[in-house]
């Protein structure tokens, strides 16, 4: 057989210069040298250096860099071990599972963090499948399920107006491509990924080096917004995409205060003209529809947001408009964080999402109310008593 | 699966061990080889095993048929078999929907309106290489440049070694399948410089091509709204020239590195192409394993240089155009390559008039630059997903946008231009020199130290398995 790879040994005494076949610079042959013909075994040097030495360095220098990681992104990022990456694959998991399931939620990042599953499971005996997506419009996972023949359950829809009516998709849009999450090997890399996030805190993709790099611009060139002014990083998610508001953002008043900014306000770029919300109206019930066509049922929920950011939803989709219509159109029931007494007053760190322990309370609270509304969820004879503001608010008066 | 997946870390750890254990004879690793070839590949979409092994006997049995032929005819008739069976695989997969879109385009244009069910087929990973590569095998054959392999197991092994299997080097048999006659088992070396070759590709991939070049690209190529201004035009065009590089430079270099571990040898791809003086020497530098092989099996076939200079340029540019063609069904890739077999016809046609003229030091960089930006002008139609979008960008980099708006943010902008920078400048060092060179000259504590930051690098930057540029082609 032809030798493939040239031997250097070290104390070999053979530079690569010297080596049979070798050009005068060291240069070897390729196909480019030599046309119309069949190309030989191709040459292979072996650099002249301490090989083991220098692999055992990198070794040390890898497992030193990686212990430096992870010390710089527990001690002064705040990042946690079991703080899993939502990705794409684990909320294609998440969707095969959905099919043939009770219950499951779609919707914004508002009904993902606002919702506490071991909450709902303890009151209704059902653990529902979180499909919700951070950026997303409600409405293209509404009707994402709507697609899916398997689906036979309820479904929750939770939204914030202005990101269900909004023009397009949002964060979410691979949806769209589910089969290209379903590769095997994706499916298998994520699951070697999350037994090393529930040991590692710093495989955060929040924390990825040319993230954090770029992040280091204050918005230097006028005229373009850098990457500083994007969100970074606001929630954990655990297992099944349990998510909820990391806790760096709902304790540390800076990060609150960037975060806060960040949202500008919820004020979006484009008009929500009456067409756009009429046209978001007709796709909600087409997909409403559909899925009651097969024996699924969907309601809506609305999870709070503050004051600061509510008046320019309100501004952009008043609630006669873009609410009441879609619960009329759709003939669904649905629960308004104003309905809810026993809701009111909880914390949201960053205007947006509630704090974690507010999540249990407001999920009490709506679930509650959905037992009263839909016969698919009934409480059960042993569900806790009920929370209030006092669980989760520190100060306030005794849960009413 | 992909390098630069956790699954890729597992599946090579498992199949070294396999590859070293002393209980397996050499024909059974050769078996494990393959069984672990085929995981490889059906780890993306298990049915499209089937397209290899179709390809694969297929062709190992038109290449037995061709020798055993008494006439030429006969073989001449195994080889057209060959060539439609897997050019039709290619062309169903690949071109279907390309060529169902401009059927319908022409239909309209003379006023039939013809509206056919969508064209919704999946294109197997790698359709382009492995074609090539078993093509390869029986045009070889035919050709009386190799005889056909001995054994089916090598054969079926050449087609489908994992290393070499999606997106390249695209091997012959002759530089593969007599590594498989004997058993081949790396040395310590070759193992520690073969991992130290896959830390490099790695590094290139997913901290260069991925981490900091693909989004100063995506920022301009993907705008949703708004005109670039000059600068970000320029910005993100050579911000694309090195993560493309570094993207398809980084796979060959991991692939190298992944055969080289294993005790096998895997030809250059790449030899620094933006120190390319001229396009012929691009040519040379750049993705020379397709350059070679469009040149062997596409242009000396078409007449090469033989037979005049109409010739000559014809079979240059009807080469080029169907190498455009190789990389995607789309006619941006067309221009592509229109532009560069534009440049070599001009190239060609220069150094014939003007045939002693003897660059000095000085002119030679100048060429060499004007090199670099002519093969920029062309990554714009490569990366442009529409004639709308390149003929945005061209009016752009020449500075004639209508109102056009900044769009990167300034430190994105230098990481971009210092990576691009260096890898023109490191290009323009190495030249004539080979990585082997380099690294042995370098001395062993900065070697160790450049390798140690590179690996810390591609943890930190954690590459969540982004799919490599190259492999939809």
């Amino acid at each position: 057989m032809p030798s493939s790879t040239s031997s250097s040994d070290p104390g070999a005494g053979a530079g690569i210069l010297s080596r049979e076949g070798a050009l005068p610079a060291g240069l070897r042959l390729t196909a480019s040298q030599r046309p119309g013909q069949a190309q030989p075994v191709p040459t292979r040097d072996i650099p002249s250096q301490p090989w083991g030495r220098i692999i055992v360095g990198v070794a040390i220098g890898l497992v030193a860099g990686i212990a430096a990681l992870e010390v710089n992104a527990r001690a002064n990022i705040g990042l946690h071990a079991g703080d899993l990456d939502n990705s794409e694959i684990t909320w294609t998991n998440e969707k095969l599972r959905a099919a043939g399931a009770p219950v499951a939620i779609v919707g914004d990042s508002r009904i993902l963090f606002d919702t506490d599953p071991d909450r709902f499971e303890a009151l209704t005996g059902i653990r529902p499948i979180q499909l919700a997506i951070h950026g997303t419009s409600p409405l293209t996972l509404l009707e994402d399920v709507a697609a899916d023949p398997d689906f036979k359950g309820l479904l929750i829809v939770g939204l914030a107006d202005t990101m269900f009516f909004q023009p397009y998709d949002g964060y979410g849009g691979y949806v769209h491509r589910f089969a290209e999450f379903r590769a095997p090997y994706r499916i298998a890399s994520n699951e070697i990924d999350h037994v090393l996030q529930r040991r590692l805190a710093f495989l955060d993709s929040n924390y990825r080096l040319s993230v954090l790099a770029h992040r280091l611009d204050p918005n230097f060139r006028a005229g373009v917004e850098g990457p500083k002014d994007d969100i970074w990083k606001v929630m954990e998610v655990g297992e099944h995409r349990q998510a909820w508001l990391w806790d760096r953002v709902e304790n540390d008043p800076a990060w609150r205060a960037r975060t806060r900014w960040a949202w500008k306000g919820f004020k979006e770029k484009f008009p929500y003209t009456p067409k756009l919300i009429a046209k978001g109206q007709a796709r909600a019930k087409a997909a409403v529809d559909k899925i009651r066509a097969r024996g699924g049922d969907v309601v809506f929920v609305r999870p709070p947001s503050a004051p600061q950011l509510r008046v320019n939803e309100e501004a952009q989709v008043p609630k006669a408009k873009g609410w009441d219509v879609l619960l009329r159109n759709t003939h669904a029931v649905g629960v308004h964080i104003d309905d809810l007494p026993a809701a009111q007053g909880l914390t949201l760190p960053e205007w947006s999402h509630l704090s974690r322990k507010c999540s249990a309370v407001f999920t009490d609270a709506y679930v509650r109310r959905l037992t009263e509304l839909t016969p698919r969820l009934k409480l059960r004879a042993d569900a806790p008593a009920p929370l209030g503001r006092a669980d989760c608010v520190a100060g306030a008066a005794t849960s009413s | 699966m992909i390098f630069n997946s956790l699954t890729f870390l597992v599946f090579f750890v498992a199949v070294l061990a396999l590859h070293n254990a002393p209980f397996f004879s050499w024909h059974q690793k050769k078996i494990n080889l393959l069984l672990a070839s085929y995981l490889f590949y059906a780890a993306w979409n298990p049915p499209f095993v089937i397209l290899l092994w179709v390809s694969t006997v297929v062709d190992w049995w038109a290449a037995q048929w061709m020798v055993r032929a008494k006439r030429q005819n006969t073989r001449r008739a195994w080889m057209v078999i060959s060539v439609v069976v897997n050019l039709g695989m290619l062309a169903y997969f690949k071109y279907g929907g390309f060529l169902l879109d401009n059927f319908v385009s022409i239909a309209s244009s003379i006023g039939v309106a013809y509206a056919p069910p969508k064209w919704d087929i999946v294109l197997p990973v790698g359709i382009s290489f492995y074609t090539f590569a078993t093509l390869s095998y029986t045009l070889d054959v035919y050709l009386k440049r190799a005889k056909p392999a001995q054994h089916f197991l090598d054969y079926a092994l050449f087609v489908t070694f994992f290393p070499h299997l999606v997106a390249g080097p695209i091997m012959r048999p002759t530089e593969l399948v007599p590594q498989f006659a004997s058993k081949v088992r790396a040395t310590a070396h070759q193992l520690y410089f073969g991992l130290s070759l896959m830390i490099l590709g790695l590094f290139q991939k997913v901290v260069l091509a991925d981490g900091f070049l693909a989004p100063v690209v995506e920022q301009v190529y993907d705008a949703r709204q708004g005109v670039p201004t000059m600068i970000d035009a320029w910005v993100a065009t050579l911000a694309f020239s090195g993560q493309i590089f570094c993207d398809f430079a980084g796979y060959s270099t991991t692939a190298i590195g992944v055969a080289m571990c294993l005790g096998f040898a895997m030809p250059d791809n790449f030899r620094f192409p933006y120190a390319a003086v001229g396009f012929s020497d691009f040519w040379r530098r750049w993705h020379i394993t397709l350059s070679s092989w469009l040149r062997d099996y596409l242009y000396i076939p078409l007449g090469g240089n033989r037979y005049g200079p109409a010739r000559t340029y014809t079979a240059l540019m009807g080469t080029m155009l169907l190498g455009g063609l190789w990389h995607g069904a789309a006619w941006t890739f067309v221009v592509w390559g229109g532009l560069h077999g534009t440049y070599l016809a001009v190239e060609r046609w220069l150094k014939g008039r003007f045939a002693g003229f003897k660059p000095g030091p000085a002119m030679i960089v100048a060429l060499g630059l004007l090199t670099y930006v002519l093969v920029n002008i062309t990554w714009v139609f490569f990366r442009a997903k529409t004639f709308t979008g390149a003929s945005t960008m061209l009016q752009s980099m020449g500075g004639m946008a209508d109102k056009p708006t900044p769009m990167i943010a300034l430190l994105p902008m230098i990481y971009a231009l210092v990576i691009v920078g260096g890898i023109v400048t490191t290009h323009w060092a190495m030249r004539d020199k080979t990585l082997e060179i380099a690294v042995e000259r370098t001395p062993a504590w900065l070697v160790g130290s450049v390798l140690a930051v590179m690996a810390v690098a591609i943890v930190a930057e954690q590459g969540k398995g982004s799919a490599f540029i190259y492999f939809q082609f």
